[in-house]
């Protein structure tokens, strides 16, 4: 790998192995995502998904190897980078708009510009009506779209997502699966996202990565180049999602 | 369209009954206590009936005992339980973030506090009196080592069980230490703060009457001692109810504070 690559290289893994007590969870992994990608993570239930993500965040810290986001070791004081956990994870002491204001407040961006970005977030979850309620009045739909929105308004360079449609109605995940896209766009972010639903992964990425079992390994990349908005009966895209179906079917 | 009255079906009529019965049974009860009280202090018994205690109370309104009214009486026994309860809440909420935050002071100071709240608070009126006496301050010294260890022990149980996913939150948005405390931290242990608050608030009123009871000139407390020893067991009674009526007020008082000041407690489905 040359110097010149390495600037182009949004996340750099390299040889990332972790183990948690005696339990392998992910075993010597490398590999580049470029500077503004959206690249799929699918893989088996309990595979690691959520591991790596963990790790690029430095909640937890690899037995070995390292991650490097523009090219230094990872760290979220140093990147402008954003996640969306699986967990609902909006914080019950604040309301819908204050939850929306707390990333922004913790970087202390200027007060006009976080008024902005609530209004913004607000507009586009659909969330007017909940501006003032706890969360532990709204679904968990709701309450998810809660921290989709807190990771969206803080622009990031880098998006973290960790199954975050999970929990919604068809109808909405197609919505919020087009403002992805939309943002990524928009912003020019680089993307991570983890997702166990094929069709999701293969309508949102650039490149999907397919993991293996534990102790995981990167079975396989598959490279998405249709174009946008994607086609779901599209026969190209049903044959790109049945291959990678299929490749998660194998063991 | 007609309007049309739909009839209840029979499962949720039984629920609207039941719905009417359990409205009714409370007052049901409390009726129960005062028939049980005019019963045992019926014809040749000692026992106050209610009508001796109406009177007892219409008697202390008009001559005070020690120059002080009812109303003062219970003044000066709540101004002992603020006083005490206002430092306690500082020092124990400040103690209880500080031991249940780092690890450190909790493996330093941790046994300190568990050998100070195995003593039951009483047990230290002896030496305060002897080393202070018996004036206001011992007994709201008594009232405040009463009381501070519900405090610590659920302040500090709250920071210790902050859930790990929002704090990971900070993380990922770059807290800073100051921050995760103060923004994260505390703020999701405010209702388990608030559970020590509540308990406070009745431990005190307890040791409150235990350290009046054994030496002072005003307070609820010295009435009921004032009723013990002229045999006046109208004014006792009549004491306890007071007690009582201000307990309950304590508690309900402390549930409102806690409803405005942790809104989204309530608001669990």
């Amino acid at each position: 790998m040359g110097e010149g690559m390495e600037l182009q290289n949004k996340v750099s893994v390299q040889h990332l192995t972790k183990y948690f007590g005696n339990l392998h969870v992910l075993d010597d992994i490398s590999f580049n995502i470029k500077k503004g990608e959206f690249v799929c993570v699918v893989g088996p239930t309990g595979c690691g998904k959520t591991t790596f993500l963990n790790l690029l965040t430095r909640i937890y810290m690899p037995t070995k190897g390292d991650l490097f986001i523009d090219g230094v070791s990872a760290n979220p004081k140093e990147h402008n980078l954003a996640m969306v956990f699986q967990e609902p994870s909006s914080l019950p002491w604040k309301t819908v708009e204050q939850n929306l204001r707390f990333g922004l407040e913790l970087k202390k961006l200027d007060k006009k510009i976080i008024d902005e970005r609530v209004e913004e977030m607000i507009e586009l979850l659909g969330l007017q009506e909940f501006r003032d309620q706890y969360p532990s009045q709204l679904s968990v739909s709701t309450a998810q779209r809660i921290i989709i929105g807190r990771a969206f308004g803080m622009h990031p360079d880098l998006l973290l997502m960790d199954e975050p449609y999970g929990q919604m109605d068809i109808k909405l995940r197609f919505y919020l699966e087009d403002e992805v896209i939309r943002l990524w766009k928009e912003l020019g972010s680089t993307v991570i996202f983890i997702t166990h639903n094929v069709e999701e992964a293969v309508y949102l990425a650039e490149r999907v990565l397919i993991l293996s079992n534990k102790p995981t390994t990167i079975k396989e990349e598959v490279k998405v180049d249709l174009p946008r908005p994607r086609d779901v009966t599209d026969p190209e895209f049903i044959r790109i999602r049945k291959y990678v179906t299929d490749q998660i079917k194998w063991w | 369209m007609t309007e049309k009255r739909v009839e209840l079906s029979k499962a949720e009529q039984r629920e609207r009954n039941l719905k009417w019965l359990y409205r009714i049974l409370p007052f049901f009860s409390i009726l129960l206590l005062i028939i049980a009280w005019i019963a045992v202090s019926g014809e040749g018994s000692d026992f106050p009936s209610p009508w001796a205690v109406w009177t007892r109370f219409l008697k202390l309104l008009e001559k005070p005992i020690k120059k002080v009214s009812l109303l003062g009486h219970i003044g000066a026994s709540l101004q002992r339980v603020f006083i005490a309860m206002l430092i306690a809440w500082v020092t124990g909420i400040a103690f209880g973030v500080l031991i249940g935050w780092s690890k450190k002071a909790n493996a330093l100071l941790g046994p300190m506090f568990m050998a100070f709240r195995s003593v039951p608070p009483l047990a230290w009126i002896p030496l305060i009196t002897i080393w202070f006496g018996t004036g206001e301050g011992s007994k709201i010294l008594v009232v405040f080592i009463g009381c501070i260890a519900c405090i610590v022990i659920n302040t500090q149980a709250g920071m210790q069980n902050v859930n790990r996913l929002f704090l990971d939150v900070g993380t990922v948005f770059n807290a800073t230490s100051k921050q995760r405390l103060f923004m994260i931290a505390i703020p999701s242990a405010l209702d388990a703060i608030f559970a020590g608050i509540r308990t406070s608030a009745s431990a005190a009123w307890m040791v409150v009457l235990a350290a009046e009871m054994l030496g002072a000139k005003s307070g609820v407390g010295f009435l009921i001692t004032r009723g013990m020893d002229s045999r006046d067991q109208a004014l006792v009674l009549l004491s306890m109810i007071c007690i009582g009526i201000v307990g309950a007020i304590l508690a309900i008082v402390t549930q409102i504070a806690e409803r405005v000041i942790c809104p989204w407690t309530r608001t669990k489905r």
